[in-house]
């Protein structure tokens, strides 16, 4: 057991400080402030620049432009974009989830006319799989693709809670083709120009204050037969390297969830000397809590990397970590809030601090994103610790007789 | 970066699994609590196999082993409510590690000791011990003591109430060693903790595999099924914490004393929250006597309080954090 970069990881974590020390003028911030739009030239500049640092797609194959790296490679970057303060890349879907399915069902055409751009920030992609109707049981979804005689497809349709669509040229659709199967058969996924005719992008304002996620609306938008991902009928299958996907892009690897813990020790430090005897006690005991608890969420990040970087793929497992870090990340934040004392009722302090605020609004987003807390509770409790699945109403019933279900009363 | 077990470690593990199943179990631990039973396995058991003196150098009798190494079989202890306690066993082998006479008398477990707490109050394992280690005015000091045993809520624990009687310095400048005793202390009792804590959560899940209420299996209940998964979400937590904790008090000293008390502070949060799954899961026959759920419980709700409490422990992690930032 050790804890220490190989000659190799050094090595590479070294070329990786010299590159951001040497352009950290150029690279974008995390913003201290309040949160506000992206602006979105610059966030292309900014991943351009990483990416020719060879920071973007590290894991990604050489032939599709990427660095052809290993996990911990990846881990290494993220942590050291962390410890910089930079900014996370405009390409996070794209990266984390849209590209990684192109690589693995995509055509060679599709792949070489999307990938080098979406690497390098050109191209900014979504994830269109959430509609007002199914989230959680994403397979429920009702935006149709409708072959025409011409041999493309024709959509119709709303998706919702679409990350970046508001500034994106494409995005991974998940559609249904069949819905006289059962749900998970009748789909399929394609990748749609999101500049198309029929594609309606409305931002939606997040409860954080900012809108980075929206509503999008296909109205008979015309999608060439080329740009299908996998089979008619296997889109099922195809998201879920999707949901592969973001589970390693979201999978802990070490970093920590929100604010971060040593800037959290900072603000206790600065702080706390500055309330009665008796509300110090009871600030130690809650963040001696949650930093306790944030130390077992890095190291069972490291514990999962270490696996990585053996072969393993990360199982379902790997959701224990988001809840975890969820949970004490939100615990975290509530307290650096309250350590603000009267200026824990403004979005941004005096002084210019809306970092714990921020926290504090955004992250019940992370409980919600990528499967909610509820719903990985249920994956955890069925496929690691084999409990018994709850009934499904609509097992066994086509897409179409599901539909009546609670319609009749 | 490698945070895993070593192929030897995961080979003492499965060793241990095998002593401790056939030398212990929750019967034996509810025999002592009901008569008053020998305490299984028993210190002699412990100190035949060489488990007790993992900690202790080869030189003086013992197995040249990690904290590490010892908390790998620790768990093994703790998922059949095992004692005497090995936490008992790892802080003498640090109070001991410079006396050429007392310690291969541990490793061989010719003598039987346990540790006073510097505050006093109830003694780990006092009930199976001839000698006591304390900390009088800086010096560590050994002696025999006078025990009166109380009603036990876990009767593996052997704790009991001890004065000390004819006390000899052992060292004159006992306060560093007494520390570092106590923090190797913790991070094994949280070892302890993560066994027990695991072996009641696979208990509840057998359970909420095979009784059917409703015309369903309970476990296919969100709130039982949620439940139980926050106790695997916490094991798998503290497993992290544990393992890290133990590296750190041979390999980064400096972190040991955090990592102590994050440890202490967690194993006793994630092993009552397991305990207390474990008995609800069970209904009805997780309140009775007879069903071994209670003495995973009875452990959970003693251990919380052993080597100081989880307050306190996390009392210690924010300071110590706090005054690493201060830096
Ligand atoms: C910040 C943010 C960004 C997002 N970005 C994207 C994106 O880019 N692309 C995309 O496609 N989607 C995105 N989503 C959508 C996200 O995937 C869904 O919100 C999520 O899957 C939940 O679906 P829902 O909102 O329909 O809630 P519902 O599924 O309706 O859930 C409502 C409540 O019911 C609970 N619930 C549902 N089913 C069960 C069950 N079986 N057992 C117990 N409880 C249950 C849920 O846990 C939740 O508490 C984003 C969401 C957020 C918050």
């Amino acid at each position: 057991m050790d804890f220490d970069d190989t000659p190799e990881e050094a090595a590479y974590r070294a070329k990786v400080r010299d590159y951001i020390a040497a352009h950290r003028g150029e690279l974008m911030s995390v913003s201290e402030g309040g949160r506000r739009a992206v602006d979105l030239d610059a966030a292309k500049q900014h991943q351009s620049l990483m990416y020719d640092g060879g920071l973007v797609g590290v894991t990604w194959p050489k032939e599709y432009g990427g660095q052809g790296g290993t996990q911990m490679q990846q881990a290494i970057v993220n942590q050291e974009v962390a410890k910089a303060g930079l900014a996370g890349f405009i390409g996070v879907i794209g990266l984390g989830m849209c590209g990684p399915t192109v690589i693995a069902h995509g055509s060679d055409d599709q792949k070489s006319r999307y990938l080098g751009r979406l690497l390098r920030g050109e191209d900014v992609w979504c994830q269109l799989f959430s509609e007002p109707a199914s989230g959680s049981d994403l397979a429920a979804l009702r935006t149709k693709a409708v072959k025409t005689d011409s041999g493309s497809w024709r959509v119709n349709g709303q998706k919702v809670w679409t990350t970046l669509a508001h500034v994106s040229d494409y995005g991974i659709l998940l559609a249904r083709t069949d819905p006289d199967v059962a749900k998970h058969r009748g789909l399929t996924m394609f990748v749609v120009d999101m500049h198309a005719p029929g594609v309606t992008v409305r931002p939606l304002r997040q409860m954080s204050g900012v809108a980075e996620f929206n509503e999008v609306f296909f109205d008979d938008v015309e999608i060439p037969d080329e740009e299908r991902l996998g089979e008619v009928g296997d889109g099922w299958r195809v998201a879920l390297t999707t949901l592969m996907s973001e589970r390693l892009s979201l999978g802990g690897g070490g970093t920590d969830v929100g604010t971060g813990l040593d800037a959290a020790a900072a603000h206790v430090a600065k702080r706390i000397g500055e309330l009665p005897e008796t509300r110090q006690a009871l600030v130690r005991q809650e963040f001696g809590r949650q930093y306790a608890a944030s130390l077992a969420t890095r190291y069972t990040g490291y514990r999962q990397l270490s696996a990585i970087s053996k072969g393993a793929m990360p199982g379902p497992e790997a959701s224990a970590g988001k809840l975890a870090g969820t949970k004490t990340g939100r615990a975290l934040a509530d307290l650096g809030v309250r350590l603000l004392g009267d200026e824990a009722v403004y979005a941004i302090t005096a002084e210019g601090d809306g970092r714990w605020q921020n926290s504090q609004a955004g992250l019940p987003g992370m409980a919600i994103a990528g499967g909610t807390d509820e719903i990985l509770r249920n994956v955890l409790g069925e496929r690691v610790l084999g409990l018994p699945p709850e009934p499904r109403a609509d097992k066994g019933m086509s897409f179409n007789d599901s539909l009546r279900i609670g319609a009749s009363e | 970066m490698n945070f895993d077990l070593s192929d030897e470690q995961r080979q003492l593990a499965a060793a241990a699994a095998d002593f401790f199943t056939s030398a212990a179990s929750p019967g034996a631990a509810r025999a002592s609590l009901d008569t008053g039973a020998p305490i299984e396995p028993g210190r002699k058991a412990m100190a035949d196999t060489g488990f007790a003196a993992i900690t202790i150098p080869e030189s003086a009798g013992g197995g040249g082993g990690s904290v590490l190494d010892l908390a790998v079989v620790a768990e093994q202890a703790g998922r059949v409510l095992a004692g005497p306690s090995l936490v008992t066993a790892a802080r003498a082998a640090v109070l001991l590690e410079d006396d050429a006479d007392r310690l291969p008398a541990l490793a061989d477990g010719s003598a039987a000791y346990a540790v006073i707490e510097e505050t006093g109050g109830p003694v780990l394992d006092a009930t199976t011990a001839d000698r006591f280690l304390a900390l009088r005015d800086g010096a560590l000091v050994a002696g025999g003591g006078s025990i009166t045993e109380r009603a036990p809520i876990d009767a593996t624990r052997g704790l009991a109430d001890v004065t000390l009687d004819d006390a000899e310095v052992v060292a004159k400048d006992g306060v560093a060693r007494w520390e570092r005793a106590l923090q190797v202390g913790q991070v094994v009792l949280g070892a302890e903790g993560l066994g027990t804590a695991s072996k009641a959560l696979e208990l509840g899940v057998d359970y909420a595999k095979q009784r059917v209420a409703f015309g369903r299996q309970i476990g296919s209940y969100q709130a039982i099924k949620h439940a139980l998964v926050d106790a695997f979400v916490g094991v798998e937590q503290l497993r992290s914490l544990v393992w890290w904790a133990a590296w750190t008090a041979e390999e980064s000293p400096a972190e040991l004393p955090l990592a102590a008390a994050a440890v202490k502070g967690m194993a006793a949060v994630v092993l009552e929250k397991a305990a207390e799954t474990l008995v609800q899961v069970h209904g009805g026959i997780g309140f009775t006597w007879e069903h071994d759920a209670h003495l995973y419980w009875r452990r959970a709700k003693v251990d919380r309080f052993l080597l100081g409490d989880d307050v306190e422990a996390f009392d210690t992690v924010a300071r110590l954090a706090i005054a690493g930032a201060a830096k």
